[in-house]
């Protein structure tokens, strides 16, 4: 069981049957008082969030043992994923909720890790930046200097996002996959 | 922009720069007490007793010595032995203690002055932060002054919906303070926290017109505590009861007690004077007015680089 000094961030821990992750913590000591850790917590299968106070010392719950698996991502089809182990050929089905997110990022024959809890796959992680196609926006702006300034654009995946004047339809760039946002243009 | 963003060597590319202004900083903070009457004093960091507080872990330095949590017990020794005006910048060592705005080793400021209470060391340090941000042009507009005001009463009825003073219950208040008051103070860039309930006195005198409440003050700065301020307790009794009272609640929690020194005690048979006593962190302080995230980003040593 571990306490609260084993408290970090990506910690997985289980909490009434669920593993849980540890997105953000706080050390809190009030003054003449006694010390706490503020946490906020993800359920890692319903994407749920929950704020929770331990006090120092307190136990926060067994370690969850989430494996990550290299696959590939084959197709959708509807509201289902479909993926392959990279090791073992098995292909396996994600629902639209376990995606998530994840979906604005993917493209066909992309290589994700999936989140394995108990033998069932629960959830995507993929690596934090990405390199995507723009499909659609308008064109360069030539001679535009205004620093900041941006434009819509679609990817690919359908995700829309704001990227530099400078960007054109039909050229690559590298997303954050944690925050959604444009990085930088990438030549193909 | 992608990866890491630290240099070869751990540091983080910024800290030259950081503890530049970090340094002009402290040149600034003794430059006010040098030239307000303050004498700067040394206190042991080494000590028998390491400070009197159930809450705060100390650190064993080995054959029954520890490192000083604050130097509170031997800056007053020194005013029951005449000195009127003291400073001190020091460091302190927790134990346990690590976070955004915790660090086991940290940097203390201290100040005690014969005649005042804590109302004004409050503005004693309220004059302090003006002149430090008076000097720079960068802190020029980060605080408004005077600072504002809030009793712990009227936090807690705002944030939690009671009164400590009439409903005293230690645990409901402290994790109040964790999950509701904390949260909420970080959406106040400064504000003088008064009027604490008389069981967290530690070693400040209670009000003369109200038992409930102690005379302690406390800083928050952008949600951070900066420093907390107190009348100091002179009464030989209420010494003894405090310390009777921190021995049991520690031997309840399991909790390592330390015996008081008899030096200090000894200090305050012979009398502390009426005075007030105020401590700051100081690398909160350089946080707050270089507006970074934590300490640790202003401090060139913290625990996970030494």
């Amino acid at each position: 069981m571990l306490d609260t000094t084993a408290i970090r961030k990506n910690l997985k821990i289980i909490i009434d049957g669920d593993p849980w992750i540890v997105v953000d913590h706080q050390f809190v000591k009030p003054g003449k008082g006694q010390a706490f850790t503020r946490t906020r917590l993800k359920n890692m299968i319903t994407g749920n969030a929950m704020d929770k106070t331990y006090k120092s010392g307190e136990k926060i719950g067994e370690q969850a043992n989430v494996e990550e698996v290299e696959m590939q991502f084959l197709y959708a089809q509807g509201t289902t994923f479909t993926f392959m182990d990279n090791n073992t050929y098995e292909q396996y089905e994600l629902s639209e909720e376990q995606v998530g997110d994840a979906r604005n990022f993917m493209v066909d024959n992309m290589t994700v890790n999936a989140l394995f809890f108990d033998g069932k796959p629960i959830g995507l992680e993929l690596p934090n930046f990405v390199e995507l196609e723009i499909t659609e926006t308008d064109p360069a702006v030539k001679g535009d200097t205004v620093t900041g300034a941006t434009k819509p654009a679609t990817l690919s995946t359908g995700y829309e996002l704001n990227v530099p004047l400078f960007v054109n339809g039909g050229e690559w760039i590298v997303v954050d996959t944690r925050t959604g946002e444009y990085v930088e243009r990438v030549k193909k | 922009m992608r990866g890491g963003t630290s240099s070869p060597n751990g540091f983080p590319p910024d800290l030259p720069a950081v503890l530049k202004r970090r340094h002009r900083i402290i040149k600034t903070i003794r430059t006010f007490f040098d030239d307000s009457g303050y004498i700067a004093v040394e206190t042991p960091v080494r000590v028998f007793c390491p400070g009197i507080d159930p809450y705060v872990a100390p650190l064993s330095s080995g054959n029954a010595h520890y490192l000083a949590t604050s130097p509170e017990l031997h800056m007053k020794r020194l005013l029951a032995a005449g000195l009127d005006k003291i400073y001190q910048l020091t460091r302190a060592f927790r134990r346990d203690e690590s976070g955004r705005f915790h660090n086991p080793e940290f940097s203390m400021l201290e100040w005690y002055r014969k005649g005042a209470d804590c109302r004004g060391m409050m503005l004693e340090a309220e004059a302090l932060l003006r002149y430090i941000c008076d000097r720079e042009d960068v802190f020029r507009e980060r605080y408004a002054f005077p600072f504002l005001n809030i009793s712990v009463d009227d936090l807690f009825a705002e944030t939690c919906g009671w009164r400590p003073s009439t409903d005293w219950n230690e645990d409901r208040y402290f994790r109040d303070w964790a999950e509701k008051v904390d949260p909420f103070l970080e959406s106040v860039d400064a504000v003088f926290i008064t009027d604490f309930p008389a069981p967290l006195a530690a070693l400040s005198k209670l009000k003369d017109q109200d038992s409930r409440i102690c005379d302690r003050i406390e800083l928050y700065l952008n949600g951070v505590e900066i420093a907390n301020a107190y009348s100091e307790l002179t009464d030989l009794h209420a010494h003894q009861d405090y310390i009777d009272r921190v021995m049991q609640k520690s031997t309840s929690l399991g909790k390592h007690v330390c015996a008081v020194d008899a030096g200090f005690m000894d200090a305050v048979k012979k009398g502390i004077p009426e005075s007030g006593g105020i401590a700051l962190g100081i690398d909160r302080l350089v946080m707050c007015l270089l507006g970074e995230k934590s300490i640790q980003a202003v401090m060139a040593f913290p625990e996970t680089r030494l």
